[in-house]
């Protein structure tokens, strides 16, 4: 595509480079944002500047926070007692939705892969196996993709966490989560939450 | 039709392929192939692309090349896409197999036009046993040649088994990368070997038992069909090798662990394993003579066909690409008229002669087709 404008190359550029966008789509954004007020292209890049420069990672589970410690970790209201450890906040939200879950929540930021890259100290390991030790705390909820590597996860913490006296417990397996949690449907994730099983049982 | 009177008399079914079509499959552009349930004998000169047909016919059972070829490999010079089409008959049941496979995307495979999930699902349902001279491999390379045998005859036999070999190779190559990383960080996250250690453990026994009850099932029909081909007394035997038959998988791996660390990779476990062949009392590499090495591996494959004909409880179809390489014609007519005579299912066979094979049955009343290539 041919500007006859640098201004508006630039900008029809920038769209273009988020996910899903093609130079077409980008171009007809920049004509919308031009024949709207000022006001409306400064509260649009503020709202982005703002969210990029403030977002914080809750440093108690790893969930995107504006504060210190994020919305779920602060409500009161929610269960102390347990803990359900996740891959990434795209499986937070997913499980969120379903509202059957009114306890805590820990990202681990991946499975351990040595394949690709991802030893068990690149992921969030260490902090939840602190976190477990809070005396509060009597379960941990395993809602790991169920995969090889979603095993060894399971089995490298539930190691570590060995004598410390909490629980650990894994979501129902072989429910229909065609191997990504943010894909499984409201229901049945809900359901496998609530039915899921101690450990022990499905490792043996 | 003596081969069908047999099938009916013992009450088998016999499943066979009617028709192929291959397209964009390495020579061919695209080719129709029609077989009848008996012999099948392709014929034409060096190079025409014989060995590829049955390459095909194999795909079509096994969802890969019989000779490791990679599908970017198999598809026609300049092609980024290859097709398989196959019609089966078992009894009156059709079968329609159709492999799909494009660069770049997942290898697709169709049953009645129903998309298998995962590929797995459909070994075994097609047994198959190919005999081609590259098998001189089983004698001469490592041993995983010959894991591979007994590899390829347990994931034809139990749907099981391939499950416990996937689970424990992913493991496998996790564990070695683990051990590649601690060498670079030069830490030692003892905690996650014990991890994977403890995880291979159950596959590894798996694996252990079925390998070494395919041995045991193997033996007989080896001796069997050696001394029918060979014409000869000799005892021959296979013992499946396996640091498993002195240890347990935990306290093995345990003890690895530090040479593990230096070498950084798994030394020990079932990816170690082994077959031996023997003859007399000695190790079958010591064998001077071609034509004996040759009559023992083809007796190999045979009692694999008998295994697998014997659990399936219909015959596999048979595969026999240019046997008269390095056997004489004594032991090629004593082994084709072996397989007129006994219950085998469809057998194809090349050859560059024409006529040959014809010649050596002339006399059976068994079905001959012969498939000019030029
Ligand atoms: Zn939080």
């Amino acid at each position: 595509m041919n500007f006859s404008s640098k201004l508006i190359e630039e900008a029809v550029n920038a769209f273009a480079s988020l996910p899903g966008i093609g130079k077409k789509t980008a171009f007809r954004l920049v004509l919308h944002l031009m024949n709207q007020d000022v006001e409306r292209s400064e509260d649009f890049s503020n709202a982005i500047i703002n969210m990029r420069k403030n977002i914080k990672t809750c440093r108690v589970c790893f969930n995107i926070s504006d504060e210190e410690v994020c919305a779920i970790c602060s409500d009161k209201a929610r269960q102390q007692s347990t803990i359900c450890v996740v891959e990434n906040l795209r499986d937070l939200m997913a499980i969120e939705q379903t509202g059957q879950y009114r306890g805590q929540y820990h990202i681990l930021g991946g499975v351990i892969s040595p394949i690709e890259g991802i030893g068990a100290s690149d992921l969030n390991i260490v902090e939840l196996v602190e976190r477990a030790k809070d005396e509060e705390v009597k379960e941990i909820i395993m809602a790991l993709s169920p995969t090889i590597e979603g095993d060894t996860t399971i089995y490298y913490i539930a190691k570590q966490m060995e004598g410390m006296g909490v629980a650990i417990s894994t979501i129902a397996r072989g429910v229909s989560f065609g191997g990504e949690l943010e894909y499984a449907d409201e229901l049945t994730l809900g359901r496998s939450i609530i039915s899921r099983v101690p450990y022990g049982q499905v490792n043996d | 039709m003596i081969l069908e009177q047999l099938h009916q008399h013992n009450n088998i079914t016999i499943y066979t392929l009617n028709k192929i079509v291959l397209t964009q499959f390495k020579n061919y552009e695209r080719e129709t192939l029609d077989f009848i349930p008996e012999f099948n004998v392709l014929t034409g000169k060096n190079g025409v692309g014989k060995t590829n047909v049955m390459d095909a016919i194999y795909y079509l059972c096994m969802s890969k090349s019989y000779f490791g070829h990679s599908d970017r490999q198999i598809s026609k010079h300049g092609c980024d896409f290859f097709r398989l089409a196959g019609d089966f008959t078992q009894g009156k049941k059709t079968l329609k197999i159709v492999a799909k496979v494009k660069n770049g995307s997942k290898k697709e495979f169709e049953k009645n036009g129903r998309k298998y999930d995962k590929l797995a699902d459909h070994i075994g349902l097609l047994p198959i046993v190919f005999i081609t001279p590259d098998d001189n491999s089983l004698v001469r390379d490592g041993s995983a040649e010959r894991r591979k045998l007994l590899d390829n005859t347990l994931a034809q036999s139990d749907a099981g088994y391939l499950q416990h070999l996937i689970r424990y190779n992913k493991l496998l190559r996790q564990r070695n990368a683990a051990l590649k990383k601690f060498a670079e960080t030069r830490q030692v996250n003892h905690a996650l070997l014990d991890t994977y250690d403890q995880q291979m453990a159950a596959p590894a026994r798996e694996i252990f038992h079925f390998r070494k009850q395919m041995t045991s099932q193997l033996i007989p029909f080896f001796q069997e069909q050696y001394n029918e081909i060979s014409a000869q007394a000799e005892t021959v035997g296979l013992s499946y090798k396996s640091a498993l038959n002195d240890n347990d998988f935990p306290s093995l791996i345990r003890a690895a662990r530090e040479k593990d660390i230096i070498l950084q990779r798994t030394t020990a476990g079932i990816h170690k394993d082994d077959l031996v062949f023997t003859i007399g009392d000695y190790p079958i590499k010591q064998l001077a003579s071609q034509g004996q090495l040759k009559t023992y591996i083809i007796a190999i494959k045979l009692a694999q066909y008998q295994v697998l004909k014997s659990i399936k409880k219909y015959p596999p179809i048979l595969l026999l690409d240019d046997i008269f390489d390095k056997l004489d014609n004594q032991r090629v007519t004593a082994l084709v008229q072996m397989l007129v005579k006994r219950d085998y299912g469809q057998i194809f066979i090349t050859d560059t002669e024409p006529g040959r094979i014809r010649n050596i049955i002339k006399e059976k009343n068994a079905m001959v087709r012969e498939i000019e290539r030029v």
